[in-house]
């Protein structure tokens, strides 16, 4: 019989990850460059711009780093909690929840040292961030809820809550019709590096290499690892894996709400719908191509945060934003497909 | 005896390089309850899938009524009134019992199902409604289930593989009745594949026994065969290789004292009034056809199943409410019979697995770095001479032997006061199957107190000091290796006791 089947590979090349990236990439280009055809614009003068407005100056490198914090900070949360092989698609909720934390120090304690400030309300983003999964983690470890319906679901509720929020309560009168809290003061701004680099990007460094560490050297992310392999090993090994779990769904949530205290502090400076614009979903893309690993999320996030920049410029021309989301998206379709034949293999089916 | 109703002939089956089943010449009589007796792996599954259609047969053919029958699918195999109940059951959880009475197309009894059900429900001693999902079932009521599907879709040849495994005794002599009856007022042809003796005793008129594939005996009428002479069909003469057991026997490293332990979710007691004790220096071995409560009883000494009663001593400190870190900080190993999944986590790296035992000691963390844990895969390699050229791949791209050297040698490194080796070399070939027993002589000359669990009895011949048989959770039996008769040891293991 002549059938085919898919047989994994015994050996994976290490490099697999980034070949298929930077095809996924290429091919995510290809993709655009026809849609950008199709609408009678040349491809190269597009892209060339795009490149250009993105990361061709101080100044818009710096906003391209800006808008990648969130990202990489939102990934790194989503790469902890898949070291246990579970899925975070709640991120989206966290960066909200994180900002609304910081919001609701800020109007409630006020610290005259503003560094030390700073510092209290950027942990209490981390902790907005993981009181947000905290339901979806006790329900996945008391009753095995699936995660990605739970965290999927919170997402909404707090988007929900922001709205009453911004609306309601901490609605701000000056801000006239559109719906935001009040600004929070200049005293808490997180500074800038250079140019208008916030030292978000600092912190965004500083926990990728923390992220690093746990995922791949450190005891904890070890025994996470075993426990997502088999939880029935990690029982073997004493080690209790549903402990893991919760643990790395609360760290994994902190990261991304970080992710919205630092947007907060740095960029939108109050509390609105605005926070983001999808960043815990582009996350998720972000994450997934580079195979959870944090290195490579810091710099496909940045590379998307440019992307987001570079897209939202060439509206001048009369070309979409949406061409970078449809390269984005596509760069992960592509690359999933390549990774897919860098493990497996079509192989002649013997019979039985 | 009167007309052969279904026979096959010069059936064989390979699976890679082995032979399942070597020219395998089978027949069935109508109306009667055969009996397939074999050791695990001796191809009676095989066989019956076979007949159901499942697999196809490599040479050989089948007939029924007379008649030679064309390859076998297993809608076709319905047809012609072939039916199976495999080991692990096949009904759909989330429906009820009459959803899965009816689903299939050949079902017969559509139209008048409650009459047939109540019917059925009463032969069966089944005393639930029909609405019922079968989630919420015990274990013996799906076989029962699983048995009437059958009858349901109109199947005369009923082909029930190891049916009594995960039943009670009285679960167990209950089916006798139900299976007597289908024979004698449906003309239902039956056939039992079991490895108690006393169940082909009891059920069948009729026995054959499979050895390594090859049919042994055909047609044995049940009653005038001896339980001695179906326990030397089925094992066959074992070759005594044995090694030298003067080695000095110390003080007692582990005890274990009147385990008895009740499944929390079926709520069949396991294991019952276990004793036993090991000292440095020796190997216990225990035998027992795989089921019999060896995989709870290990679980209970190496900390993995905390609620229990008795006690579990290891050198001399009671560990009976302690977890598994602390008897493995008494230096005890555990090698699962579960290689892939318990021993080792699938998925994950070939140097991850290889730290699970020692990667919280200070010599590998805090942190665990790069260097330190490649060091320490590296002298495993060396030492046990593994095969494994990428750290970094997953584990399951280890060959079987290779997989369960690693195992073997993580658990081996520090000389552990007590070793645990369930079915230690279970499907692995010849060189590595000496390996692994020279590893485990070693270790019993430096010392180690090793409890080995294993179903080969030639492994544990060779091995062992001493022998204990388990039977449905009960150790039936002990024998001391060297003046002990292989062939009681086999009947103490079918449940024969004299
Ligand atoms: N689908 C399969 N693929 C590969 N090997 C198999 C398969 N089914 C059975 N075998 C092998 O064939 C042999 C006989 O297996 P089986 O018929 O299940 O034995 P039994 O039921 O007597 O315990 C075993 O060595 C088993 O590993
Ligand atoms: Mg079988």
């Amino acid at each position: 019989m002549n059938k085919y089947i898919l047989t994994k590979r015994q050996v994976v090349n290490e490099l697999s990850t980034f070949y298929s990236f930077l095809l996924g990439f290429l091919i995510a280009l290809m993709i655009g460059s026809i849609i950008l055809l199709i609408q009678d614009k040349n491809p190269f003068d597009t892209f060339s711009l795009m490149f250009k407005l993105s990361i061709g100056s101080v100044n818009s490198l710096s906003s391209s780093l800006n808008k990648a914090t969130p990202l990489i900070l939102a990934g790194l949360g989503i790469a902890i909690i898949n070291t246990v092989k579970l899925w975070n698609i709640g991120a989206e909720g966290q960066i909200f929840m994180g900002a609304i934390a910081v919001n609701l120090i800020y109007i409630n304690f006020q610290l005259t040292n503003s560094t030390s400030f700073i510092f209290v309300l950027l942990v209490s983003a981390f902790i907005g961030g993981a009181f947000c999964i905290l339901i979806p983690a006790i329900t996945k470890v008391l009753f095995g809820v699936n995660e990605i319906i739970t965290t999927l679901l919170t997402n909404y509720i707090v988007i929900g809550l922001t709205i009453y929020l911004v609306n309601g309560p901490w609605k701000d009168p000056g801000s006239l019709n559109f719906p935001a809290a009040a600004y929070v003061g200049k005293e808490v701004y997180l500074p800038t590096i250079f140019g208008k680099l916030s030292y978000g990007f600092l912190i965004c460094i500083l926990f990728t290499v923390f992220a690093h560490y746990l995922k791949n050297s450190s005891v904890f992310g070890y025994e996470m690892r075993i426990a997502g392999g088999s939880e029935m090993t990690a029982i073997y090994a004493g080690i209790n894996a549903k402990q893991k779990a919760f643990f790395a769904m609360l760290i994994g949530g902190g990261f991304a709400g970080l992710a919205g205290g630092v947007e907060l502090l740095s960029q939108t400076h109050r509390v609105s719908t605005g926070i983001s614009q999808g960043f815990g979903y582009t996350a998720i893309i972000v994450a997934a191509i580079t195979g959870m690993r944090p290195i490579g999320i810091f710099l496909v996030g940045s590379l998307f945060g440019a992307l987001s920049i570079g897209g939202s410029v060439i509206q001048t021309i009369g070309v979409s934003t949406y061409i970078a989301d449809i390269i984005q998206a596509s760069t992960l379709f592509g690359a999933l497909v390549i990774q897919f034949f860098f493990n497996y293999k079509l192989k002649r089916a013997d019979d039985g | 005896m009167n007309n052969k109703f279904l026979k096959t002939r010069n059936v064989t089956k390979t699976f890679g390089k082995l032979k399942a089943l070597d020219d395998v010449n089978f027949n069935l009589y109508q109306g009667k309850i055969h009996g397939l007796l074999g050791e695990n792996g001796a191809g009676k599954s095989s066989l019956m899938n076979i007949l159901s259609g499942i697999y196809q047969p490599d040479k050989g053919s089948i007939y029924l009524d007379g008649e030679k029958q064309k390859i076998l699918n297993p809608d076709f195999a319905s047809k012609l009134g072939i039916g199976m109940v495999h080991q692990e059951f096949r009904l759909i959880e989330s429906f009820s019992i009459k959803d899965n009475l009816t689903l299939s197309k050949s079902n017969i009894y559509k139209n008048d199902f409650l009459k047939s059900f109540k019917k059925y429900s009463e032969i069966f001693a089944l005393n639930v409604n029909e609405n019922e999902i079968i989630s919420n079932l015990s274990v013996g009521e799906k076989q029962k289930i699983e048995i009437m599907k059958l009858i349901f879709n109109d199947s005369r040849i009923m082909l029930l593989d190891e049916p009594t495994a995960v039943l009670t005794p009285q679960e167990t002599s209950q089916l006798k009745n139900s299976l007597v009856t289908l024979a004698q007022e449906d003309m239902k042809t039956i056939v039992l594949i079991t490895h108690k003796l006393k169940e082909i005793k009891e059920f069948t008129e009729i026995v054959s026994v499979l050895k390594n594939g090859k049919m042994v005996a055909k047609d044995l009428p049940t009653k005038d065969v001896t339980d001695n002479q179906l326990i030397e069909l089925m094992m066959g003469t074992v070759k005594t290789s044995t090694v030298n057991k003067d080695n000095e026997v110390g003080k007692i490293k582990l005890n274990v004292e009147n385990i008895n332990y009740t499944d929390s979710v079926n709520k069949i007691k396991k294991l019952e009034d276990i004793n036993f004790q090991i000292k440095a220096g020796e190997i216990l071995g225990l035998a027992g056809v795989s089921g019999n409560g060896q995989v709870e009883l290990a679980n209970i000494i190496s900390g993995i199943e905390r609620v229990y009663e008795g006690k579990i001593i290891i050198d001399n400190t009671d560990v009976s409410s302690k977890g598994v870190r602390s008897r493995k900080k008494l230096n005890l190993s555990y090698i699962p019979e579960n290689r892939l999944g318990v021993g080792l986590a699938p998925g994950v790296s070939v140097i991850d697995n290889s730290i699970v035992k020692d990667y919280f000691h200070t010599k590998l963390g805090p942190h665990l770095s790069r260097n330190k844990t490649s060091n320490y895969l590296e002298s495993l390699v060396k030492q046990f001479s593994i095969k494994a050229p990428n750290p970094k791949a997953e584990i399951s791209t280890l060959s079987g032997g290779n997989m369960q050297k690693l195992l073997m040698g993580r658990e081996l490194v520090g000389d552990p006061d007590v070793i645990i080796a369930s079915q230690p070399t279970r499907g692995l070939d010849v060189n590595a199957v000496d390996a692994i027993h020279n590893l485990l002589i070693d270790q019993r000359n430096k010392g180690s107190a090793i409890f080995l669990i294993s179903e080969d009895l030639d492994e544990l011949f060779k091995l062992s000091n001493r022998l204990l048989v388990i039977f449905e959770g009960k150790i039936v039996k002990s024998f001391n290796t060297v003046d002990a008769d292989i062939n009681d040891v086999g009947l103490a293991m079918a449940g024969v006791n004299e």
